[in-house]
């Protein structure tokens, strides 16, 4: 069977015009006007399954975005071919727009001065939902983001957490096949990332609906989904797995331990690379490899108070891959 | 066609919400429209002398300048601010999003806004023409039914090309003064500073030609029976040939518009 979605060296280019500043430069701009193109994507091929939970990690600019946006139907790309549930996004079908959303955390689409029902039921009209659809809907809804009260309060006095459960109600009202996620949970509190990713992962696992979802919140990408796409300046940088991508990017893990009382350096040494030793604590690095068989030599070796081990923080590992866009194909262990 | 105009009737009960919270903008907006009765007050200043300006008796400017204070208010058209805004500040992306054209929202909401508009104009109207002796509608049903005609063709050359202007925005920053330009133009050309008849005979061609005279005179012309059957006639086809020509000016550059709009604040 076909993928869902089909991106294949997707590339879409901007002109943008260069001014130099000042008055001087204005009045060249004027007359002659500097463009430069700007590889927002740049040769970018990915295939996405029905039903699949897909992070877009990259820092701003990066064309997750673009992307998106040229999946929807927003942007024409400059060249490649997309494809999504059969459909090409940008010529726009009606019966396309029907079958999937874009929530953008950044842009809404309810109406500012009204309670948010009103664009609800703008979109029961526009979505052409049977009224037992729309009310059936809406219930389930409610029930997994406790809209309640906030349904009729104008949406300019909502809070940016109420807003955004709002936001990602009216976009689903249609019950889209499809959910492009950009940066959903963007200027929330903790806590409101946190139930805003447990409706996702809900969400998907009830209907069974694709999603991709961009942030810069780790978090957000590494509780909802299993597979990861880092893209970076326009170009991809990785596809798989998101374990995988741990093993390959940091092949170590660290482990903290906690003593009953000082050791001397040189004693923690014996077992790997020493990251920190301050007093009772102390931080080691040790080869994934060999991760299980020192810790049961620190275990029988040494007094411990306690012992953790950890994976190196997510965010290292994508500084890493973004720093050097290094990803060793092949790692020699 | 039953979905459309639900979808019609959903647009325009969220457009009349939000009219409600911005009751005092709308007054704003139409107090452009004292302008006919500012005119109004000049052409009877200037036919106080003499027994008519151009065949036109002061009764014929109180009769004109009133429908017309109503027709300007029917044909009032916003849509053009409003396009420029949401293409500048990219909030066209989200009605891009959904299966419908936005031109229906906001076709929907203009015909709300009508409500209001109405709502004021027509009463003072009635109440001035009542107050004028010998000035009275005399039509017989044809012509009224070429007057609701001109009437929907007005607002319809007005609308488009209102929206025509609009769509410039995907490719300019300048749309306002496109706006403010036809608007000067519109002031001088469709009658509303002078009757068209008060115009030398030599631009009276080019006045039948042109869109401008649709969008205001022509429905007045027929209501003050200043017109001959052929005359309006023909110039229903006029209207018409315009409003036709607009609608698919207005297709053909939305979906050059679309190819090119690349959703600013990417």
């Amino acid at each position: 069977m076909a993928p869902q979605i089909s991106v294949e060296d997707l590339s879409k280019h901007y002109q943008v015009h260069e001014k130099d500043p000042g008055l001087a430069g204005s009045l060249r701009a004027f007359f002659a006007r500097k463009y430069k193109t700007v590889k927002a994507v740049d040769r970018v091929t990915f295939n996405i399954d029905s039903g699949e939970r897909v992070g877009f990690l990259g820092p701003n600019g990066a064309g997750k975005t673009t992307t998106l946006k040229v999946l929807s139907g927003l942007l024409y790309p400059t060249s490649g071919a997309t494809r999504v549930m059969g459909f090409t996004p940008h010529k726009r079908e009606a019966a396309y727009l029907r079958r999937f959303t874009l929530v953008m955390g950044q842009k809404q689409q309810l109406l500012w001065d009204l309670p948010a029902i009103e664009t609800f039921l703008i979109n029961q009209a526009i979505y052409e939902i049977s009224k037992a659809d729309f009310e059936a809907t809406l219930k389930e809804l409610d029930q997994l983001l406790e809209l309640g009260p906030l349904l009729r309060k104008q949406v300019r006095k909502l809070s940016l957490g109420e807003r955004m459960k709002c936001e990602l109600a009216a976009a689903l009202l249609h019950r889209p096949q499809v959910l492009f996620l950009d940066e959903p949970t963007i200027g929330l509190d903790v806590t409101m990332q946190v139930r805003i990713r447990d409706f996702v992962a809900e969400y998907n696992a009830r209907y069974g609906a694709t999603v991709i979802l961009t942030s810069h919140y780790m978090a957000d990408v590494t509780a909802l989904c299993s597979r990861l796409i880092v893209i970076d300046k326009g170009r991809l940088l990785y596809d798989g797995d998101f374990k995988a991508l741990i093993e390959r990017m940091a092949p170590y893990k660290i482990i903290k331990l906690q003593l009953p009382h000082p050791l001397p350096e040189g004693r923690l040494a014996a077992f790997g690379e020493v990251q920190s030793s301050e007093g009772l604590n102390a931080v080691l690095r040790i080869p994934r490899a060999r991760a299980t068989e020192t810790a049961a030599r620190i275990l029988s070796e040494i007094e411990v108070d306690d012992v953790t081990f950890e994976d190196p923080p997510v965010e290292d590992i994508i500084r890493d891959v973004f720093a050097g866009g290094l990803i060793p194909t092949e790692k020699t262990p | 066609m039953i979905s459309l105009a639900r979808k019609y009737v959903a647009f325009g009960k969220a457009a009349w919400s939000n009219m409600l919270e911005y009751r005092a903008q709308i007054l704003l907006w139409m107090t452009g429209s004292l302008l006919m009765i500012v005119m109004l007050m000049v052409w009877l200043g200037i036919a106080a002398d003499q027994a008519t300006v151009g065949g036109f008796s002061a009764v014929d400017f109180t009769l004109y300048y009133m429908l017309g204070l109503v027709v300007r208010n029917m044909t009032a058209v916003w849509a053009s601010w409003e396009l420029d805004t949401q293409i500048r500040e990219g909030t066209l992306s989200p009605q891009l999003l959904r299966p419908i054209n936005p031109i229906h929202n906001h076709i929907a909401a203009n015909w709300v806004e009508k409500i209001i508009r109405l709502a004021v104009t027509v009463p003072i109207a009635a109440f001035v023409i009542a107050l004028t002796p010998g000035a009275k509608i005399d039509l017989s049903l044809g012509a009224l039914a070429a007057v609701a005609a001109a009437l929907l063709g007005a607002w319809a050359v007005a609308f488009f090309v209102d929206y025509l202007i609009g769509l410039t925005a995907f490719w300019t920053t300048q749309t306002s003064a496109f706006i403010m330009g036809f608007y000067g133009l519109r002031i001088v050309l469709s009658g509303t500073a002078a009757p068209m008849q008060l115009f030398p005979a030599e631009f009276q061609a080019a006045l039948t030609a042109l869109p401008f005279r649709y969008m205001l005179s022509f429905p007045l012309e027929i209501a003050l029976n200043k017109l001959s059957p052929e005359q309006i006639l023909s110039g229903l086809l006029i209207q018409w040939a315009w409003v036709a020509a607009f609608v698919f000016a207005v297709a053909i550059v939305w979906r050059l518009a679309i190819r090119s709009y690349s959703a600013v604040g990417a």
